[in-house]
């Protein structure tokens, strides 16, 4: 028995190993570490409330795109999925006097088909991802506009405020989201059949077509979770603000992809794993956080947030660069000396 | 005068020692055959002898220089690789003047100014093409004519490397290459010729290094030997040679019939496969041999045609369906189409078992040990432990975890797709046992697509051979060598 607990822990280590997630573990903890020293109120109870409901939405998303990132794909209407939703979970509830709760759930399934469709474009018309979502966000977001002539939808109903605005105990709701989604997605790569798969198509999808792996049913299904998660995200932030905007996350594609690129998962596909993009997610946050914290002024937090999420985003490549350098100076030394 | 000497060479890989303290040199003004068999450490040696590894002992020297330490030296090396390595969307022009700097372009690159110096190079190669012609549209012959070119339009060459140039050239257009190989040679260059091909060597070497599992074995003038002494040189053993690996056990059932199939590389084919049977396909490169059986997997698209499987009719363009009904493909490039590189080997062996291992609560670790501990012992895999990439495995143990991991799929016919490219001698004939004994003991129909004619002769109860995408022929286990090889050369007998 204890042999067994031994061989698991080991292998769970070599996964962390793998994916240079105890380098970015390293690097968040440093990081808190830092902000606690020159900030005295990074630790304050408020702050670290209102910072970790931020992270939660960036996480979430950070979460699901990094499964369309380990199949070597991206979607960038994450954004506008998310503020759609949030818009018709608003028309429900207000303009239609749904049950709250009801539209949410309709708001959420109806996520989940837009990134069906994002999917099915995708796959059946072979389009690049990148070009596909960038065209999907534009017709979403512009359905956004149509819907609501730019206004924000108010007067949400307060039962379900508590989602966006509460906590239980210390930890704000959206995060206790954020954490349910990522255990499940966690269970979904390591122990079921289309978990695996998608690391084998993210290694080697004509491999993966050989193998007789359906690799455009898996895409679908991807697509679908990540426009899910959105759609989530969405609503929680509309719960959030007590009413719907469609402004509501713009930066959330960058930022979810960065979080991920920061958390060791790999662009091409195949490496990584989601749980990085949740700790990516967290260093995201905590930079602006400081950015904030430290007064930066307004017109520079954009440069100096950008700066910093290269820097983070380098640690991984840095240390490939440094141990190529290594190889190459032992072997020219070793070179001169049998000369 | 020695131009390119290597000293002491060796080179290792994970698991392999690819080249073990080579001595070799040589000449200008001499063509210099190298031969041995697959995984003998040819194209180690070359890509020694280019620069694009360095070896981990001894040195390449050129004109006597350290060409470690000065890099330019391996400019004076022109290599022309095997595979067509040339843009496709760019011009026959094009494609032989870049980079323009080597060869004396400097600033603009002016398209007359490339028709017209490349016209000269094109008649001395016996291109017909239209320097203005894209490369994609001339056929693979002049492809490989004009690669060749290329290699001589950089001027302060001294070194041709030729791998395999032969393999797609008709016989005309292989006398072409010849002649122009002697003109080289006698305007003082040194010529490196490296095939498969005994009765090309014979004709045009002056002398010959055999090559066998990365150790130089021989070395001699070509005129005092002869082929006999060249077959037992390259494989150490003469009476192992002989030995057949072909199933004892066909059954009278049939078991794949394959009616007027045609796809795009591939016209009208039909054939059958028995239950236990080892079916060979021969052909040259190109002769549309994969494609056929990709197409069959459902990778590939078919255009007219039925297949059968046991009786009962096939859906086409969906490998999930022929995986799931027993059409195993075990891809010739194995890197690109049938490793999952990251993954371990366990995780790579787990991928087709997933069914068998997955339970109410997901995937079972243990199961998946434990299965994967199994393929290792049963296909002897030389691997440190499970948990190891696959990526530094040796092509012979990735091709035991991919032939381990089908098993998983209750495979009724196994494609071989060249499964032996790029493994040592050893390791070959451990893989011809494995399917002769799946042939026998399972019933299983193999078939075997490989280039080696030696080795489909070995292995195969039936040949049959593709020629340009159409069935040439087909031939039992007596047929007579000459036959089968004019037959893949495209030779009308009779």
């Amino acid at each position: 028995m204890s042999k067994q607990i031994r061989k698991n822990q080991n292998s769970i280590f070599s996964a962390l190993k793998k994916s240079n997630m105890t380098v970015i573990g390293a690097v968040l903890v440093l990081m808190i570490i830092l902000a606690s020293i020159f900030s005295p109120y990074f630790l304050d109870i408020y702050n670290l409330q209102s910072l970790i409901r931020d992270l939660a939405f960036i996480g979430m998303i950070g979460v699901g795109q990094s499964l369309l990132l380990l199949i070597g794909e991206l979607d960038l209407s994450v954004g506008k999925i998310a503020s759609l939703c949030g818009i018709m979970a608003g028309m429900m509830m207000v303009n239609w006097h749904w049950n709250p709760f009801l539209s949410l759930i309709a708001a959420v399934v109806f996520g989940l088909l837009l990134g069906c469709l994002n999917g099915l474009i995708i796959t059946k018309l072979r389009l690049n991802a990148m070009v596909a979502t960038i065209g999907m966000q534009g017709v979403y977001g512009g359905i956004n506009l149509v819907l609501t002539k730019g206004k924000a939808i108010t007067n949400i109903p307060s039962q379900i405020h508590f989602l966006g605005k509460g906590n239980v105990g210390y930890i704000p709701v959206p995060f206790i989201f954020t954490l349910i989604i990522l255990v499940l997605i966690l269970f979904l790569i390591s122990k079921l059949k289309t978990g695996r798969y998608i690391y084998a198509i993210g290694n080697n999808r004509e491999a993966a077509k050989i193998l007789g792996i359906k690799v455009d049913k898996i895409r679908v299904i991807i697509y679908a979770i990540v426009g899910f998660i959105s759609a989530i995200a969405g609503v929680l932030y509309v719960a959030r603000l007590g009413s719907a905007q469609s402004s509501v996350g713009e930066n959330w594609p960058m930022n979810s992809i960065a979080a991920s690129v920061i958390g060791g998962v790999a662009l091409t596909g195949g490496i990584g794993n989601p749980a990085g993009a949740l700790i990516g997610a967290a260093i995201i946050s905590i930079i602006q956080n400081m950015i904030v914290l430290f007064g930066v002024n307004v017109y520079w937090q954009s440069a100096v947030s950008g700066f910093v999420v290269i820097i983070a985003i380098s640690f991984s490549s840095l240390s490939t660069i440094i141990s190529e350098r290594k190889k190459r100076k032992i072997k020219l030394s070793n070179l001169e000396q049998n000369q | 005068m020695k131009v390119l000497e290597a000293h002491n060479i060796t080179k290792t890989f994970p698991g392999v020692v690819a080249l073990d303290s080579v001595d070799v040199s040589f000449q200008l003004g001499e063509i210099h055959c190298v031969i041995g068999e697959n995984g003998a450490g040819k194209s180690t040696l070359i890509k020694c002898l280019t620069g694009v590894y360095a070896p981990d002992e001894g040195e390449i020297l050129i004109n006597g220089e350290n060409a470690a330490k000065n890099k330019s030296l391996f400019d004076k090396v022109a290599y022309v690789p095997q595979e067509i390595d040339l843009f496709g969307y760019m011009t026959v022009a094009e494609n032989l003047f870049l980079p323009y700097e080597k060869s004396g372009f400097n600033g603009q690159v002016n398209r007359r100014l490339l028709n017209k110096r490349a016209m000269p190079i094109l008649e001395r190669f016996h291109i017909q093409a239209d320097p203005d012609v894209l490369v994609k549209d001339i056929p693979v012959s002049q492809q490989q004519l004009l690669q060749i070119a290329r290699a001589t339009v950089n001027e302060n060459y001294e070194v041709l490397m030729l791998d395999e140039p032969t393999t797609s050239l008709t016989t005309k257009d292989t006398e072409i290459l010849f002649d122009i190989i002697r003109q080289i040679k006698n305007e003082n260059k040194a010529v490196i010729f490296i095939s498969h091909k005994l009765d090309e060597i014979f004709e045009l070497g002056d002398v010959l290094t055999v090559f066998r599992n990365g150790v130089k074995v021989a070395y001699s003038d070509i005129k005092s030997v002869d082929i006999p002494w060249v077959i037992t040189q390259m494989t150490g053993r003469a009476v192992d040679y002989n030995q057949v690996f072909y199933s004892d056990k066909v059954s009278d059932e049939v078991l794949l019939e394959v009616e007027h199939l045609t796809g795009e590389k591939f016209t009208d084919i039909s054939f059958v496969l028995k239950k236990g049977e080892i079916l060979g396909f021969a052909g040259l490169v190109g002769a549309g041999r994969s494609e056929l059986m990709q197409a069959i997997l459902g990778y590939l698209p078919v255009y007219a045609g039925t297949v059968k499987l046991e009786g009962k009719s096939w859906k086409f363009g969906d490998p999930n369906f022929s995986v799931n009904n027993g059409f195993i493909y075990l891809p010739e490039e194995r890197k690109s189409q049938s490793i999952l590189p990251m993954l371990s080997v366990r995780e790579n062996i787990s991928i087709s078992a997933l069914d068998d291992l997955a339970s109410k609560s997901g995937i079972s670790m243990r199961k998946e040990r434990e299965l994967a501990q199994q393929v290792i012992e049963d296909y002897d895999v030389k691997t440190p432990t499970m948990e190891r990439e696959i990526k530094f495995l040796s092509g012979g143990n990735q091709q035991k975890v991919i032939i381990g991991r089908s098993m998983r799929c209750n495979p009724k016919i196994m494609v071989f797709d060249e499964p032996t490219k790029g493994i040592d001698v050893g390791t070959k004939t451990q893989i011809y046992r494995m399917m002769k004994q799946l042939a026998e003991e399972k019933g299983i129909g193999i078939i075997m697509i490989s280039s080696e004619l030696e080795e489909v002769m070995k292995c195969s109860n039936r040949i049959i051979v593709l020629y340009n995408g159409r069935k040439a022929g087909e031939f039992d286990e007596k047929a007579d060598k000459e036959q089968i090889l004019s037959c893949i050369l495209g030779v009308k007998s009779e």
